[in-house]
């Protein structure tokens, strides 16, 4: 193979062919980095209980398990960022102790991180070099990421300033910045939670083009079972901080892929919609359930809403929707649409510029702090730590802080009626916590969500909106809250669900809207729904 | 909420599956806190020490005995006759600034201009006081209204830019002080707004207030408590109360701790937050009238005579760290080193090497929460990472 570091400047090629490519290299294989016996424990928790892992030049390795499995901690001891309490790491055969991420730099492993960290208001070229301690040569510097986004076909602009970006087109910043290290070993931690199809199509072509031009060592970070089918070479499964499986990506199939992540064969819809197996996305939609809803009474409505930030940039544009009662309704996009935008102002965190929002037939002002969850509207926020809750409150009196009239009398709050009150709720929704008394803040992330939903369904809303509701959560908790989401609709109340997981929508909701730059820009029942034009429109093609 | 209230009332819940019994749990709890205690009680003795062994050197250099000093210091504020009743008096005006701050800061509020609120309070007062006519209970009870009122609508000020234009209130309030002073001194100079009357007055004094309209006192063993001392524990009572078990504290506090979250739930910024930043003007205009009608020098109101007050008042709030019923004793221990230090300088000891005494005392007392502070923070940031 050439030298890496001189870098032929030939763009990838296409997708099909490099596979055989990296077999043929199976004979003089070397191992780039090699994990033996990683444990990890915080506290009484084991992160990673003696886990090996090897990566090998010229191959794409996935790193395959569900939120919690210890795949994130094993990743964060590669690049230095976490201390192994047992185990060793041995990088091209020599053993290494990596105590921070620059002496995982010296080694040559980098990371592409699934939080982006760039400078907004900064120039591409100037978030490539930030941090490095040289005399700043503007040219040189264009220069270079010019060369790294020609090589590699990722047709960044280096004088572009990064807030203008789209979320794929950041990544790819971020690759550059990673890649103008000349790394080795790249790890990429799920690298398409914010990409649409189509760009995560072109985030696999570079990856092939790193493994087998450059001959890098790579690690594909992921919960979802088809890019790691479709872009992997050879796959280590964990669960609960063991590997319980190692094999040939090619000898997998996505159910026996699943099975051995969740530990169980899957038989629930939503799992494996949140697993990412669609196939079953065909038969959802036979609901007879989804037909009635056609019938029922709109409860809630956006009509034109238009959104702009300080800047005037516009978030929402014009924005109508309308969710029946007893209706599912999936809002499908790519995360930084207006799904943020949106669910603000249905919280009444912040108020439409035009527009108007009805909740069951009647208008509600949006200007008004807690109008819309007085007129019935419930929110389950994306981040329950924004909007959500308190963390430093108690459970209790998170629980009821949305509406005190039940528990206070002529303004004095009723601690008996707050206790009772909690007491019945966290039997009701299995939330796990010392007391009513116990601090928000220690309970789990699942459990926080209980809360935030128990309150939220308690109240009676007419609508529910949940946005991202099993972001984060581990499968047993994603099966609870789709089947809260599920008995809520039966119940009667109107859901928008709004989520970046197409699969979860398909799966959950009766009918599908496609938000795409603040616009609702495609609209179909689940049963018309195919995977492929959402993804056009999500990406935003003309439908 | 502090811990004090969720440990007091032992919750019998019944514990969720697979938790761990919740009878084991409050005893360790307990413990812990007393383990918690010890060391902070010693960064308090150190840090005391330091100060104390600083200020030894201090008045050693410059030609003083140090252990007269600390022994005035003592004899100036609690063992001389009399002494504490004028402690006691002056912790009541300061314990009524730091309860407001307490109320304000628990809305995620920082007012701290309340050295003018408490002149304009005093100021207000001393306009009412010197021209109503009537009953001295009549007329004390408007007057205080008056400096409550005053004190109330200069932090308004600031709370309606804030809501209306974005200006943050820890500029604004700071900078109305400033105005404040302004003001008051030109209202000194007229005689239809505060100048005293009678025409030999040589320099720009306020009026003297008539006894009847000055606040009443009661003897204990020989100290005179000014009933402004009284009027300051039931406030703080009132505000302690009102955080833990009403529900305007309850929409309070959760607009401090997560403003979208009190957003959501109907808590309107502008309407609970800017009434705290009034009710925090207010109480230090309340705080000002006691002052002024609780036996000032003169009796009467003059340039400045809020005399840092407000800036010790939010001190005392700062050491309570926003819990009220703490602010009582730490008002206390600041009209300690009050008291102490105005005698210290009446022994002969240089008036300005009694201010930096003083100066190194508070610095002492706000080490320990700092300290504090920082290593929450970082256990935080642990969690968080």
């Amino acid at each position: 193979m050439s030298d890496p570091l001189t870098g032929s400047g030939a763009a990838p090629v296409d997708g099909a062919a490099p596979r055989l490519v990296v077999g043929s290299l199976g004979s003089h294989r070397v191992a780039a980095v090699h994990l033996d016996g990683i444990t990890k424990r915080y506290g009484r928790v084991v992160a990673c209980d003696g886990v090996d892992l090897t990566l090998e030049r010229g191959r794409v390795h996935g790193v395959l398990g569900e939120n919690g499995a210890g795949k994130s901690t094993l990743m964060k001891i590669l690049i230095g960022l976490v201390q192994p309490d047992a185990g060793s790491i041995a990088v091209h055969g020599a053993p290494k102790v990596i105590a921070d991420p620059l002496a995982a730099a010296d080694l040559g492993i980098a990371m592409v991180h699934q939080h982006y960290s760039l400078v907004e208001p900064l120039t591409v070229w100037e978030n490539v070099i930030l941090g490095e301690r040289v005399r700043l040569d503007r040219a040189q510097a264009c220069e270079r990421v010019a060369a790294i986004s020609a090589r590699y076909g990722l047709g960044v602009d280096p004088l572009a300033t990064v807030s203008r970006l789209t979320a794929g087109q950041r990544q790819r910043v971020e690759i550059i910045k990673c890649l103008r290290r000349e790394p080795e070993i790249i790890v990429f931690d799920e690298p398409t939670s914010v990409l649409t199809p189509a760009e995560s199509e072109q985030l696999f072509s570079v990856l092939r083009a790193v493994v087998v031009e450059e001959h890098r060592a790579v690690a594909l970070v992921s919960h979802k079972l088809d890019e790691i089918i479709h872009a992997t070479d050879e796959v280590t499964i964990m669960r609960g901080g063991r590997v319980v499986d190692r094999l040939a990506t090619s000898a997998a199939t996505a159910s026996s892929l699943a099975q051995s992540m969740v530990g169980r064969p899957v038989s629930l819809r939503s799992e494996a919609a949140a697993l990412g197996l669609i196939e079953t996305v065909a038969e959802v939609a036979s609901d007879e359930h989804a037909e009635a809803a056609v019938e029922a009474p709109v409860v809630l409505e956006v009509r034109g809403a238009t959104v702009r930030d300080r800047d005037g940039r516009v978030l929402l544009d014009d924005l109508s929707i309308a969710v029946r009662r007893g209706e599912i309704v999936g809002l499908a996009g790519v995360e930084g649409n207006g799904q943020r935008a949106l669910a603000d102002v249905l919280s009444s965190l912040i108020p439409l510029d035009d527009g108007e929002v009805l909740v069951a037939g009647a208008r509600v002002v949006t200007d008004r702090p807690g109008a819309l969850g007085a007129a019935g509207v419930g929110v389950i926020p994306e981040d329950r730590h924004d909007s959500g809750c308190v963390l430093d409150l108690t459970v209790a009196e998170n629980l009821v802080l949305a509406d005190l009239r039940p528990v206070s009398k002529v303004g004095l709050l009723d601690r008996k009626a707050m206790e009772a009150r909690a007491t019945e709720l966290m039997r009701a929704f299995e939330i796990q916590a010392a007391s009513p008394h116990a601090m928000m803040r220690s309970l789990s992330g699942g459990n926080q969500q209980r809360v935030v939903l128990a309150r939220e369904l308690s109240a009676n809303p007419r609508v529910l909106i949940a946005a991202q509701p099993t972001h984060g959560l581990d499968v047993g908790a994603i099966e609870y809250m789709t089947a809260r989401l599920r008995a809520a609709a039966a119940d009667g109340v109107a859901v928008l669900l709004i989520s970046t997981e197409l699969e979860e929508v398909l799966t959950l909701a009766d009918r599908v809207c496609v938000i795409h730059r603040g616009r609702i820009v495609g609209e179909m029942s689940a049963q018309d729904a195919d995977v492929e034009r959402l993804g056009l429109l999500m990406g935003g093609a003309a439908a | 909420m502090t811990a004090t209230t969720s440990s007091g009332a032992a919750p019998a819940v019944v514990p969720p599956e697979g938790s761990p019994p919740s009878a084991a749990a409050p005893t360790p709890r307990r413990t812990s806190r007393w383990r918690r205690a010890v060391p902070i009680a010693i960064t308090y003795i150190v840090s005391v020490a330091v100060a104390l062994a600083l200020c030894a050197l201090l008045v050693s250099i410059t030609g003083g005995s140090a252990s007269e000093v600390f022994s005035a210091l003592i004899d100036g504020s609690l063992r001389s006759p009399g002494a504490w009743g004028l402690t006691v008096n002056t912790a009541a005006p300061l314990l009524c600034v730091a309860i407001g701050t307490i109320w304000a800061g628990k809305a995620g509020l920082s007012n701290i201009g309340q050295e003018g609120q408490v002149l304009l309070g005093a100021a207000g007062t001393a306009y009412l006081a010197t021209r109503l006519e009537g009953p001295g209970f009549f007329v004390i009870v408007v007057s205080l209204a008056g400096g409550v009122v005053v004190g109330g609508l200069w932090a308004l000020l600031a709370a309606v830019m804030k809501y209306t234009r974005n200006v943050p209130e820890v500029i604004s309030t700071l900078l109305l002080y400033f105005i404040a002073i302004q003001m008051t001194d030109y209202a000194l100079t007229k005689r239809w707004l505060l100048a005293s009357l009678s025409t030999d007055s040589r320099v720009n004094n306020g009026q003297p207030i008539k006894s009847d309209a000055r606040l009443p006192t009661f003897e204990i063993f020989g100290n005179s408590i000014s009933v402004g001392a009284v009027i300051a524990v039931v406030l703080t009572a009132l505000i302690a109360f009102a955080l833990a078990r009403t529900t305007t504290g309850f929409r309070l506090r959760m607009l401090g701790l997560n403003p979208r979250t009190a957003r959501r739930a109907g808590v309107s910024a502008a309407l609970v937050g800017g009434t705290a930043l009034a009710v925090s003007g207010a109480t230090a205009g309340l705080a000002g009238a006691i002052w002024l009608t609780g036996g000032v020098p003169g009796d009467r109101f003059t340039s400045n005579m809020s005399s840092n007050i407000g800036w010790q008042g939010l001190l005392v709030a700062l050491l309570a760290r926003q819990r009220a019923l703490l602010a009582i004793p730490m008002a206390f221990v600041f009209a300690v080193l009050r008291t102490g230090s105005q005698f210290l300088s009446a022994t002969g000891v240089d008036r300005r090497i009694a201010d930096v005494v003083q100066a190194m005392l508070v610095l002492a007392l706000l080490v320990p929460p700092a300290i504090q502070e920082i290593q929450r923070r970082r256990a935080k940031g642990e969690v968080v990472a």
